[in-house]
């Protein structure tokens, strides 16, 4: 008697590996879901700043590092699940809410919050991909083992997000009487820009994005060049 | 960004920060932290680019193997010398370019590059569809792995080793090379998908191949159909279309793999078309066999070529 075309048990083994990939998939919705809802919240809380003067940025930033705080549980919950599996196989469910966490992250930072013993917080601090990991306790930039981690490119994109809130935050400043942030603003994207120019990118999504720095750049320019034209630069912020 | 800046009082800005302008590169305080990355995403931009190219190869060494196993007529122990020669010189093609694969394609980057990697697809197409017109039955997953792994081995070995080892590798066993390089030698695994989408197309290959062997002998390709067997009263041989019906209904009843829904619905009603083509060709022979004259080919819709036809 011949073989059979197909081994029987071949179909119980297949099917056994796509019913496991279809409950990872359920487990990782579950917790992507609480990360979606305390990413949004972060986010909610820290588009307040474009209402709020510098005098109370302190009180607004306590809010926004709790939010962070829980971001960071939920992300680690997502870390210890998902480093049971091959991180690129679902890398692509997650990594845009991670983008937006990292980028909270790094604004509350720049806005002087988050402050560490050895880095206090203070106005225009950049956190780089390292600390980021070390605020969200995970690990960067893995290449020697198969584990959750935060990627070069999720950084960039969580930085490329920050710019464009800062451009935004420039005019709001300014409204507020706060012509000093707008041009410390300024400064600021700027050298970014001229980080983003070194990097050799392939016409990827990261590519795409980097192309909206040099608007945030222009956008920024504008009012500060509407503020010189003005005299309404005050003397302390003039040195930049 | 030409010209200089000026400041409100029209005197000269330094664009910069602290360190003012330089000429070739725009250097700040950020200019390292964006060097380090660059040199990181080159890495990574690099590692894909030879991942592609050596996975165009493959695909392309992979297609054409197939179209050599198209040439074979019936299904037999023995693949006919000229066709197991052509495979056999196309596969210590690939078992190269695999081992030159592997080592970029370990641990996490498996799946990093895995979109990079759709000749694994094509690989499996080829090997499952050459293990069936030698045996009639599927290649199973983990034999397909170690046969992989067998190629992986070979393409790492020494030249002359490659020669004597080409045609056990073919021969459908896994091979083993005579002096085996370090057991931790990186290899090349195979995912689950890359599986199951190859043998999606391997119906493809195998409704092509009883269209032109029906054509040709006039008896739907069976392993028994030169033989004894048929001499067996009710017993008569497994023919092709069963192992169609057979694999058609394997796929029906498998859960729809969630990595890429919409590929798996397409994959699948392409499966159902060559299904139904080898059900007509069963139909045709047997209600007008005796009549038709040898070299005839059925009268088959043409509007749906196979995948993998594109080339």
């Amino acid at each position: 008697m011949a073989p059979p075309m197909i081994d029987p048990a071949l179909f119980d083994q297949l099917k056994a590996k796509i019913d496991e990939d279809t409950n990872v998939r359920k487990e990782l919705d579950q917790i992507l879901d609480d990360l979606n809802t305390h990413v949004s919240y972060t986010q909610g809380v820290l588009s307040r700043i474009h209402s709020t003067p510098r005098s109370k940025y302190a009180t607004l930033l306590g809010q926004v590092e709790d939010g962070i705080k829980k971001e960071t549980e939920t992300i680690g919950k997502l870390s210890g699940f998902a480093s049971q599996y091959p991180y690129y196989k679902y890398n692509h469910r997650w990594t845009r809410m991670v983008q937006d966490a990292i980028s909270t992250v790094i604004l509350c930072a720049w806005l002087g919050g988050l402050s560490t013993e050895s880095n206090p917080g203070e106005l225009g601090r950049l956190l780089t991909l390292e600390q980021i990991g070390e605020a969200l306790n995970v690990p960067v930039n893995l290449k020697d083992r198969d584990a959750f981690h935060v990627t070069i490119e999720e950084y960039l994109l969580g930085l490329i997000s920050v710019v464009d809130e800062l451009s935004r935050l420039a005019v709001n400043a300014v409204t507020l009487g706060d012509a000093a942030m707008a041009v410390r603003i300024s400064g600021f994207i700027r050298d970014l820009h001229a980080g983003f120019q070194v990097l050799n990118l392939k016409n990827d999504v990261l590519r795409k994005r980097v192309d909206s720095v040099k608007y945030a750049v222009k956008k920024v320019e504008d009012v500060v060049y509407d503020l010189s034209l003005r005299n309404l630069i005050p003397q302390e912020a003039q040195g930049q | 960004m030409s010209g200089t800046k000026r400041d409100w009082n029209g005197n000269a800005k330094r664009r910069d920060g602290p360190r003012g302008p330089q000429k070739p590169v725009i250097k700040n305080a950020y200019t390292p932290m964006f060097e380090a990355l660059r040199d990181e995403l080159d890495a990574h931009h690099d590692r894909r680019e030879r991942i592609v190219k050596a996975s165009r190869d493959i695909t392309a060494l992979s297609k054409k193997i197939i179209f050599s196993l198209q040439r074979v007529r019936k299904i037999e122990r023995e693949l006919p010398n000229n066709i197991q020669a052509e495979v056999d010189s196309r596969l210590a093609d690939i078992a190269k370019l695999l081992a030159g694969l592997a080592p970029e394609i370990q641990g996490i980057n498996r799946y990093r590059y895995s979109r990079s990697l759709m000749c694994l697809e094509e690989l499996v197409e080829a090997l499952t569809f050459a293990h069936y017109l030698r045996t009639q039955t599927l290649l199973g997953p983990d034999e397909l792995a170690s046969l992989v792994e067998g190629l992986v081995k070979q393409g790492a070995a020494p030249e002359d080793a490659v020669m004597a080892n080409a045609g056990d590798t073919a021969g459908g066993d896994a091979a083993e090379p005579p002096q085996p390089p370090p057991a931790d030698a990186p290899t090349v695994t195979l995912t689950i998908d890359d599986y199951l989408y190859g043998v999606f197309d391997l119906t493809g290959e195998m409704m092509r191949f009883a269209t032109t062997s029906t054509a040709l002998t006039g008896t739907l390709a069976s392993s028994g159909s030169d033989e004894s067997a048929m001499g067996d009263g009710d017993e008569a041989p497994r023919t092709i279309l069963h192992d169609m019906h057979e694999l058609g209904t394997f796929f029906e009843m498998l859960p729809v793999s969630p990595g890429n829904r919409f590929q798996w619905e397409k994959k699948l009603d392409v499966t159902r078309q060559s299904v139904r083509k080898v059900e007509r060709l069963g139909y045709d022979r047997i209600v007008r066999g005796s009549e038709r004259p040898k070299g005839w080919v059925p009268d088959l819709n043409a509007e749906d070529p196979a995948p993998g036809e594109e080339e």
